[in-house]
């Protein structure tokens, strides 16, 4: 009997590190950013040691330094862009662009998986620790952005009023030194004209292309420039330390300020105005209009990645349930200490543990698409391990016996006997868990996998305009979550046909 | 030929067998019968080692199956159970439910096991009944479909642990009927039992057991006319 028990034990282990490997094969393909112009190739480009190639990373989430062209084809444009490209070219090299978290870039510099930053990075001192920066190609002013109703023009006005900013940005390090004011940090740029539109902030300090770009979109916003400070705001590409490239680079800026490309490309982006729409709705879905072929590509990603993880889940909760009825007592222990840790911490925790600190444990660079799915799987096992565990004790133990006095071996009769009336038992939980994944997938946009919510973060970087994208993935998750579920009420019927 | 010897059975602090020693011979059908308690069912259970038995041996057919060393699962096949609650698999329909062994566990063709399953159906009257799912079938239809289930593996025993408790009345008699054919046949077989018109018509041999002892070992007739021991008089009087 124990001798069985432990050939499924085995068989069990050997399916989970099949299952796994196989993720780790078939995710790389919607991982990251599908829509960048060469994401996936960035990481090998640097080893193969073709020389004439440059891969560059960026944060596309800042117009119009960079951003994503949703619009169109998905490439990558902007400012930057435009610089890096005539740079490049001048020196002789091939362009290749890896989006990714602003929060990555350093480390995508250390660990040489891209050879140079542009990003809207500001050269701070702290920053210079660990990176090397070209000269200055742009220098931004802080600016207020304020209601037109209430408007606030200088920083003394600031005094005494609650002023938001972008967590981590160069704003944010200033208005920390605004005297009197209330500080209130936000993650993204949509985060603060939301807020500043329902007055839960007085005014916002940003930069001066994003405070056009915010004016522009939102007729109710009004800006106010604030003397160009010292040389501390200045953008600068960033190299790794001690890198040959640095001075290559630095000529060709300096012949671009000298011949006027540089002045050219800024003018391009900055007077490139949008039309002055007349926005008087709050809500207002035709900023939506050219995004929607974009933002629906999200729900095949969210699709993917829920099934992926629901799979794996299942898999693994089945094995862990099975080890918590083996009679096997380390093997109890482990599934009831594994289900306690999971169940006892939050999600977004675990995912981003999972997605940060595997490069650096295991020195292997997780996509971000394969860190997501291995966390909701390895969280959705804990929680439906206990699920198929009640399923499988809930199953009349006449059955076992019917089937032992047959001879029939363990695993056939869990695999046949067992197993079939246990997912009848649980079903509508499975299916509970299959719509909460497929909800809580909307996490992962944290790590920038391009899913649903991902997708309207992109949108609303881009048109400033808060609440029409999220209106719009809210919708599709509904719909999703109706068709999901009217699935599976057809599944049960389907399972239920021999009562 | 199936050996006991001094089996004992401790559930906890409670023993139910103390010590139980008897032979059955090839085709002998044997009525368990005993007050609620007696110990009748674990008797049944250990035979196919349902029940691990706490101490005594039992062999079958030469083979010590009380043996850790012994491939039980293999011995299970030969001995066919039948059970007081059927327990047939829900989620397959009759058919399914007797061909499900053939195939699985003895590897048999698909097509010979359902041809089996048909002639099996048949001879337990049930031949319509084929592709009903168990939940269509009464409780007498089910039991008949459990002993074509066990009679599908061709056993050489067959143990039935009160395969008429849970029927109503007027379904008794279908499934005894069965049972009967089947001891005429020749089969080896044991029921635990507490019709005792079936047991004084149908069995062999009568096993009194009381307290976990097996206190009488006799023929029917003497057993219900003139029993030996003062316990199973009393137990008779109370039952018939």
């Amino acid at each position: 009997m124990n001798r069985k028990k432990l050939k499924v034990i085995y068989f069990s282990l050997i399916a989970f590190v099949v299952l796994f490997l196989a993720i780790g094969q078939a995710l790389p393909l919607g991982a990251n950013d599908s829509r960048t112009v060469s994401a996936a190739s960035a990481a090998d480009a640097p080893a193969e040691g073709q020389k004439k190639k440059l891969v560059m990373g960026t944060s596309a989430d800042y117009p119009p330094y960079e951003s994503v062209d949703a619009k169109n084809n998905g490439e990558i444009i902007g400012l930057d862009i435009d610089i890096a490209k005539y740079i490049t070219s001048q020196l002789g090299y091939e362009l290749e662009i890896a989006n990714m978290d602003f929060n990555g870039l350093i480390a995508a510099l250390q660990t040489g998986r891209v050879d140079f930053v542009m990003s809207a990075m500001s050269a701070t001192d702290e920053r210079r620790q660990n990176v090397d920066f070209s000269d200055f190609y742009y220098a931004a002013r802080n600016t207020i952005v304020s209601k037109k109703s209430a408007p606030l023009e200088s920083e003394e006005s600031l005094a005494g009023k609650r002023v938001g900013a972008q967590l981590g940005s160069t704003q944010d390090l200033y208005a920390e030194t605004i005297e009197g004011a209330e500080l209130k940090k936000l993650n993204k740029i949509p985060d603060l004209i939301q807020e500043l539109n329902s007055g839960r902030i007085d005014a916002a300090i940003v930069e001066d292309a994003v405070a056009v770009e915010m004016t522009n979109a939102n007729p109710g916003l009004t800006m106010h420039f604030l003397p160009a400070d010292s040389a501390e705001n200045g953008y600068a590409i960033a190299f790794p330390k001690e890198s040959a490239l640095v001075s290559d680079f630095n000529g060709v800026l300096a012949e671009m300020a000298e011949n006027g490309k540089l002045e050219e490309i800024t003018q391009k982006w900055f007077s490139d105005e949008k039309e002055q729409s007349n926005r008087l709705l709050n809500i207002d879905f035709s900023v939506l209009q050219g995004y929607i072929p974009y933002l629906l590509k999200g729900v095949y990603v969210t699709l993917l990645f829920t099934l992926v993880s629901a799979l794996f889940g299942l898999v693994w909760g089945t094995i862990l349930s099975l080890f918590k009825i083996s009679g096997i007592k380390p093997l109890e222990w482990f599934a009831t200490a594994y289900t306690s840790v999971f169940r006892g911490t939050p999600l977004l925790v675990q995912l981003t543990i999972i997605y940060f600190a595997t490069p650096q444990l295991f020195n292997y660079d997780i996509p971000a698409l394969m860190a997501a799915g291995l966390a909701f799987g390895l969280n959705s096992a804990a929680y439906l391990s206990e699920t198929i565990r009640g399923g499988i004790l809930a199953v009349d133990k006449g059955q076992r016996e019917a089937a032992i006095a047959l001879g029939v071996p363990y695993r056939k009769m869990m695999i046949r006997i067992i197993f079939p009336q246990a997912l009848r038992n649980i079903l509508p939980a499975l299916v509970n868990e299959c719509v909460a994944l497929l909800k809580e997938s909307s996490l992962v946009s944290v790590i920038g996998v391009t899913d649903l919510m991902r997708r309207a973060d992109v949108v609303r970087s881009i048109e400033f305009r808060s609440l029409e994208a999220l209106l719009f993935i809210a919708a599709i998750y509904y719909v999703l979550v109706l068709i999901l579920t009217s699935f599976a009420r057809k599944l049960e019927r389907r399972l239920r046909r021999s009562d | 030929m199936i050996n006991v010897t001094d089996l004992t059975k401790t559930f906890g602090k409670n023993q139910v067998l103390k010590g139980i020693t008897t032979t059955v011979e090839r085709g002998e059908v044997v009525a368990l019968i005993g007050p609620s308690g007696s110990g009748k069912s674990t008797f049944l259970r250990c035979l196919n080692m349902l029940e691990t038995p706490t101490s005594g041996a039992i062999t079958i057919d030469g083979t010590a199956i009380t043996d850790p060393k012994t491939d039980i699962a293999r011995v299970r096949q030969r001995i066919g159970m039948v059970f007081q609650h059927f327990h047939l698999f829900p989620h397959m329909t009759a058919i399914d439910n007797i061909t499900f062994a053939p195939t699985q566990v003895k590897g048999m063709p698909l097509e010979e096991a359902r041809k089996k399953a048909k002639e099996l159906l048949a001879r337990v009257g049930l031949s319509d009944k084929a592709d009903s799912y168990p939940s269509r079938l009464s409780g007498g239809q089910k039991q008949r479909v459990a002993i074509a289930r066990s009679l599908a593996m061709e056993p050489d025993i067959m143990l039935f642990d009160e395969p008429t408790s849970a029927l109503d009345p007027e379904m008794v008699k279908e499934v005894l009927n069965v049972i009967r054919s089947l001891a005429d046949s020749g089969m080896t077989m044991l029921i635990v039992t507490h019709e005792m018109k079936f047991a004084r018509e149908a069995a062999d041999t009568i096993y009194f057991l009381d307290d976990g002892k097996l206190v009488e070992r006799t023929k029917p007739e003497q057993f219900f006319t003139k029993p030996q021991s003062e316990r199973a008089a009393r137990f008779l009087e109370q039952v018939l």
